[in-house]
């Protein structure tokens, strides 16, 4: 069946010597061709993913268009691409694995109408190289041929456009075959798709910045920087030693100058290596952009530099450790890239001054990135006057060792500098973030739900399912107007007995199908996205909001976790896993809940579904859920007890809190009250996500997913341990146990914010939970620090995150294999899962950074038009938490910002502070020890600011047209902010969520002004103002938000 | 940026799918003088074949074995069989091993008993490497012994198999197995199923080995089918000659 070729291959050696390989070639009669005109589809085998049948054309590109105009072949309107194997293989040899990658994607994605044809396998299109043929002409000649082919073999029913950028192939293939046109990539362009204005304007771009390359490549002037070396040196320098592989991480607040390389895999270990490497300046850095993958090479000692540990410009966090600057780090210089790591960047122009400030060429325009860390960019557009007031996302095409920036090309614009839709937008692609609204496509593959045509339980599943719709008391507690109920509870006593405790999660894998467009877009987007005000769902709100909401009253599908328990004891004799039916009786919110608990029957009111009862029914159907309640937080007391026992631990604020807040809806912006109703649900959550990991592990050893948490590095808790010893505590951190009754034991009876500052720093010492393939850790690695669980994953909250849907295919499929039946779920491979864990990690990732960016974002609009001299508002009281050698870093609690604050100005003026607390810069010095800093006037007077001062600070606005507004804080006074007494409560509710509202409100306000309705969602507002009153734990809840996000930042690298 | 050894679509580098062997060609009787021969190309791997005996013991008679017959496995891979020009074709210690595992795998396969003091040389040499060179090595052998009469319970047929991806690839080729990945080299007795020898080269996770052992059967079970038309075919051609 298969012929046999060969093919001669003439490679050059090391040495310089050719090498004559001969390499077999088979050919087949016929490979997939997938398409739906097909003859003869069974000889074919056309399994895979179809071309769509309502197209005019198909579409070859050449080798050339594939390699160059890839992003524009991407748009999803061109539809019937055919990619021949020539022209990837044409990339992968030519144009690296990054861009490789970029197109197997493509072929994979079935949102995209392209397929591949493997015509260098099908011995019609296969065409033997010629002796002295250049491979650009045999490319494209057998290119053409398999086009002929294609066409032919579709019974020349489809006429075929390839577009070529090669001249004389137009020339020479044009009208050579009826039905097979052979035309520019320009003029298909022009010709088809005159009305896709985006592809033409990339296209242009990308042509045009192709030709300034050119002629600059012409120009020969010096070289900036050195060349990288090719890649088989790096290869055996990294074997050897001799160099070390990492992943650069420039540092934000010093781009220009300090980049680290994290150091990879095993390089660490060979290279006795413990710290970052510092790579110091820019010609060092040689051209890699942060997230390389870069190859390193040590500097000798002598040249060791220091980082430093003065406060930078923009620094507003406290990720540098306390080191002196002084003290040398290892430093090496970038010798090669083994990975660009080059995305979307969101850019601005430079203003109508700046332009003509760059003079001599007008055409090539530098351009600032939002992200610090990102070099700027030269593009090439006639349209810069047009687009500087707008923030615009453009690419990065090369970096050639002649060219101080790199070289891009403009790619469409988001939206107005300064306007709450473009900043959003913007935080959106620095994250990566593409929440597109859910296509046609996806949306018929969704049950229907309407009032006419109302979605029932179907008689099929009724009998597959368990049907606990009249034989268990079903309720769920959520927060108030939540609407994407995913888990309910019930519990009851059993003939024998013994308690019965039931956990019902949504079954959303029932509604969306392994692989169909829902599902595929659901994984891309892998979680639901919440910025400070509003969110982006991972499912449509069919779904979302209704068919997998567990509300009250109605019929919902579901799969259920059930455990037997002793009805003293509550030791765990039975688990059934399986899916269900429900009808949630209750959909109870957490203070009526927690009112029932404590016996406060008033609450009763509340509760729409007692209210319409009469007195006599109601008040059995109340015992009833009394009961169960009760019964229900007991439980929970007790496993929590025995996970406590377990060598557990009581760390606040960590992952329980985590998962606490995870559980439901991270609208973080209804911190929610400390209730124990809170505990309950929390551990019989974590109690079904244990139990559920423990039993898809068993059942795939090797490709569960589960979830880890490492225990942290000791190192990472000196800072915390100095900063203790200052308050005069001792903190314990050799287990979580130990570490967490030191923290309990920390506590300034004057004082509780210290406590609060120790923990936000412990947390930060820690690692960050992670999803993971079990086939690809060791068993003693799936432990889980925080909760002190040896397994763990994630399974309750299906709606908004993509893990717990595959959690729950392992899980169905872990049934299946228990009654022998045969699995119908397909699993993932642990290598396949393995990358989805990764790519779903890192969504986790740009979900908290993109969260914590927009919160920013709304605390700058807050204050941006308030002048900072004469508000009242604008002053508050702060914490000194860290201390910097020429200022301090605060935080302020009553807006949960943290940042720092300058001691020493820049003209070197130093602050000090008259007895009456005002303050004023005067020339002198500062002195910092471990603990304090003292700032010393030429006069002889000093101030010292010890580590948890209060001080009252100002808060301003330092604006930025090229990236984002930063909060700028400046000391008034070293004592205490004093609120007045009266209104101290009023004043302190000033929360996160408040100023949110009133900076939507506003930007509601203009552009109602502008008769442009507002797109915000009033309704979420409503819910804002629910919060009242701060509580400790809404502020150890926002110092961890942003604490975690510290640490998360250093992980994204 | 290493090869993609398996593509998206399921294609090999050289053409093929994960299961299939690379085309066999095989001829036995190539010589006159010896007792038994055979030529046989798998893919661009090429080797020939050379059996004496069973006769007696050459050299010292101590080697005789009282109840069996000695074999005797000498392997050699000509200098112009790669890519780059090898030293010396036979006595190093790669040669040396492969001719252990020849003798090891003849000895599982030939009736010794049946010649007791006597001795079975097999020479074999490989005129082109490109990948699966023990296998193709073992099945020149059989052929060659068979076509010198000597008794075997069953073929031997052997084929190697690759592990990437996830997928087990049959029949490796020289692109394939410097790419560095877990080898595995089979030879079987396809009619028993049994085992003549097994050998893996570096690291795979056991849950893999039954997937890619399967493979490396199945190949070798395809082996024996393509063998055993050559013997037939061999066998009718001579019984022609002989003029029956």
């Amino acid at each position: 069946m298969l012929q046999k070729r060969e093919k001669v291959l003439l490679l050059r050696t090391f040495q310089g010597r050719t090498l004559r390989i001969v390499r077999e070639h088979y050919l087949r009669p016929s490979v997939p061709c997938n398409s739906p005109l097909c003859p003869q589809p069974a000889a074919c085998r056309n399994d895979g993913k179809l071309l769509a049948a309502e197209v005019t054309h198909y579409v070859i590109p050449d080798w050339k268009v594939v390699q160059d105009y890839l992003e524009v072949l991407e748009f999803p309107e061109l539809k019937g691409v055919i990619f021949m194997q020539t022209a990837c293989q044409a990339v992968q040899h030519q144009r690296g694995r990054r861009q490789y990658n970029k197109l197997r994607n493509l072929l994979k994605d079935a949102r995209h109408d392209c397929v591949l044809f493997a015509n260098e396998f099908q011995q019609h299109c296969y065409l033997p190289r010629e002796k002295g043929e250049a491979m650009e002409k045999w490319q494209t000649r057998s290119i053409y041929n398999s086009a002929v082919w294609y066409y032919h073999h579709c019974e020349d029913r489809m006429p075929i456009v390839m577009v070529t950028e090669d001249e004389e192939a137009i020339q020479k293939y044009g009208s050579e075959t009826e039905g097979v046109f052979v035309i520019s990539f320009k003029n298909y362009l022009d010709n088809f798709w005159p009305d896709l204005k985006a592809a033409h304007d990339l296209c242009d771009s990308i042509l045009q910045s192709r030709r300034e390359r050119e002629t600059e490549s012409q120009e020969t002037h010096g070289k900036e920087y050195p060349e990288h070396l090719p890649l088989e040196v790096l290869e055996a320098g990294i074997k050897s030693g001799r160099y070390i592989q990492g992943i650069l991480n420039v540092n934000k607040h010093r781009a220009q100058i300090e980049a680290f390389v994290r150091l990879h895999g095993a390089s660490s270990k060979d290279s006795g290596l413990v710290s970052d490497i510092l790579i110091h300046g820019s010609k060092a850095r040689n051209r890699s952009i942060h997230g390389d993958v870069v190859v390193v090479e040590m500097l000798p000692k002598s040249e060791w530099k220091g980082r430093t540990a003065a406060l930078g410009e923009n620094d507003s966090d406290d990720k540098a450790s306390g080191e002196s600057p002084s003290e040398p780090m290892p430093t090496g210089r970038v010798v090669g890239i083994l990975q660009k790591n080059w995305r979307d960047y969101v850019v601005t122009f430079p203003s109508k001054e700046e332009v003509q400030s760059q003079g001599k060429n007008a055409q090539k325009i530098l351009v600032t990135p939002w992200d610090y860390r990102i070099p700027k960019i030269r593009i090439s557009t006639q349209q810069a006057e047009a687009l500087q007031d707008f923030r615009v996302v453009v690419r990065i095409d090369s970096w050639e060792a002649t060219s101080v920036y790199p070289n891009g090309h403009f790619v469409r614009v988001l939206g107005r500098i300064g306007d709450l839709e473009g900043e959003i937008a913007t935080i959106l692609v620095e994250n990566s973030i593409s929440v597109v609204p859910f296509s046609e496509a996806q949306m018929c593959e969704m049950p229907v739900n309407t009032p006419e045509n109302p979605w029932k339980v179907s008689p099929k599943e009724e009998q597959e399912r368990k049907d606990l719709r009249t034989t268990h008391l079903v309720f769920s507690i959520d927060p108030k107007g939540c609407e994407d109920v995913d888990d309910t509870l019930s519990v009851r006593t059993l003939n024998n007995g013994n308690l019965e405790l039931g956990v019902h999660i949504a079954d959303v894998t029932h509604f969306v199908a392994p692989n169909s467009y829902i599902d595929v877009e659901a994984r891309t987007r892998a979680t639901t996205y919440y910025l400070a005000d509003r969110r982006y769902d991972m499912l449509p709100s069919i779904l979302s909001a209704d068919l997998c909401s567990l509300l009250g009253g109605v019929d919902r599908y579901a799969v259920s976790v059930m455990w037997e328990l002793d009805k003293t004891s509550y030791e765990i004799k039975k688990v059934w896993y399986g899916r269900t039916i429900i009808r949630s009786a209750y959909k109870l919110f957490y203070e009526a809940a927690q009112e029932l608990l404590d016996g406060n029957f008033s609450i009763v009111d509340d509760i729409p579904e007692l209210k319409a009862l009469d007195k006599q029914s109601q008040q059995a159907k109340l015992e009833e859920l009394v009961w169960a309640i009760g019964k229900l937080t007991d439980i929970a007391r007790h496993i929590r007890a025995k996970r406590d026992r377990c060598g557990a631990l009581e760390l606040e604020g960590v992952e329980v809190r985590v998962q606490l807040d995870d559980k439901k809806n991270i609208r973080d912006l209804i911190p929610k009250q400390p209730l124990e109703v809170h505990e309950t649900v929390a551990e019989c959550m974590i109690l079904a996500n244990h139990w559920v990991a423990k039993k898809i592990w068993e059942s795939f050893p090797h490709q569960a997913l589960l979830r880890q948490h490492p225990p942290p590095h000791q190192e990472f808790f000196s800072e915390l341990r100095e900063c203790a010893k200052a308050k005069g505590f001792f903190i314990d951190t050799r287990s979580n146990k130990t570490l967490a009754d030191s923290l309990d034991s920390a506590n300034d009876p004057k004082d509780p914010l210290v406590n609060k500052l120790l923990r936000s720093m412990a947390t930060q010492a820690m690692s960050n939970a992670l999803y993971f393939s079990t086939g690809s850790c060791a068993e003693e690695e799936f432990h889980h620090y925080g909760l002190a669980l040896d397994k763990y994953t994630h399974f309750t909250s299906p709606i908004r995150r993509y893990s717990d849907i595959v959690v729950h295919r392992l899980l169905m499929a872990a049934i299946s294999k228990d009654k022998k039946m045969e699995i119908k779920e397909n699993l993932f491979s642990n290598k396949n899962l393995e990358e989805l864990c990764r790519h779903i990690n890192n969504r986790n990732r740009a979900a908290q950074r993109s969260q914590k960016q927009s919160t920013e974002l709304f605390q700058c609009m807050y204050f941006k038009d308030r002048d900072a001299e004469t508000e009242e508002r604008c002053i508050a009281d702060g914490v000194i938490y860290s201390i910097r050698t020429n200022g301090v870093l605060v935080f302020i609690p009553r807006f949960g910002i943290k940042g720092a604050a300058y001691l020493k100005n820049k003209d070197s003026l130093v602050i000090s502070c008259g007895p009456e607390g005002s303050s004023e810069w005067k020339p002198g010095s500062l002195q910092r020890s471990q603990n304090k800093i003292i700032s010393t006037t030429a006069g002889g007077q000093s101030v010292t600011f010890h580590l948890f001062d209060h001080v009252t600070v100002r808060i301003s606005v330092q604006a930025s047209r090229c990236h984002s507004d930063t909060i700028r804080l400046e000391i008034v006074s070293n004592k205490p902010y004093m609120i007045p007494n009266t209104e101290l409560c009023h004043q302190s509710s000033l929360l996160k969520s408040e100023l949110v509202k009133e900076v939507t409100r506003s930007v509601e306000e203009a552009q109602l002004a502008q008769e442009v309705k507002g797109k915000v969602i009033q309704e979420e507002h409503q819910e804002y103002c629910q919060t009242k009153g701060r509580s400790l734990y809404t502020l150890l809840e926002e110092i961890r938000d942003l604490a975690l996000l510290d640490v998360s930042d250093s992980c994204a690298m | 940026a290493g090869l993609e050894l398996l593509s998206d679509q399921g294609y090999r580098i050289d053409g093929r799918r994960a299961g299939e062997l690379r085309k066999i060609q095989a001829r036995m009787g190539v010589f006159a003088q010896a007792d038994g021969s055979a030529y046989i190309e798998q893919g661009n791997t090429k080797a020939l074949a050379v059996v004496y005996g069973p006769h007696e013991i050459r050299g010292s008679r101590s080697r005789a074995l009282p109840d069996r017959a000695l074999v005797n496995c000498q392997y050699s891979s000509a200098t112009f069989s790669t890519g780059e020009r090898k030293r010396r074709p036979h006595g190093d210690r790669k040669s040396c091993e492969m001719g252990l595992q020849l003798r090891q795998t003849f000895e599982a396969a030939i009736l010794t008993q049946l010649h007791p003091r006597s001795q079975i040389d097999i020479y074999v040499q490989v005129l082109q490497a490109d990948g699966g060179t023990y296998a193709a090595c073992v099945n020149a052998a059989t052929l060659a012994v068979m076509d010198a009469g000597i008794p075997m319970r069953d073929f031997v047929c052997a084929c190697s198999a690759g592990f990437v991806d996830g997928t087990a690839l049959a029949d490796l080729s020289h692109v394939e197995e410097a790419a560095g990945g877990p080898q595995l080299a089979l030879a079987l007795l396809p009619a028993s199923g049994q085992i003549a020898l097994l050998e893996m080269d570096s690291r795979l996770h056991e849950d893999h080995l039954e997937q890619v052992l399967e493979a490396a059967a199945q190949a070798a079970r395809g082996v024996h089918t393509l063998l055993d038309l050559v013997v037939r075919q061999h066998v009718q051609e001579a019984s022609v000659s002989l003029g029956d």
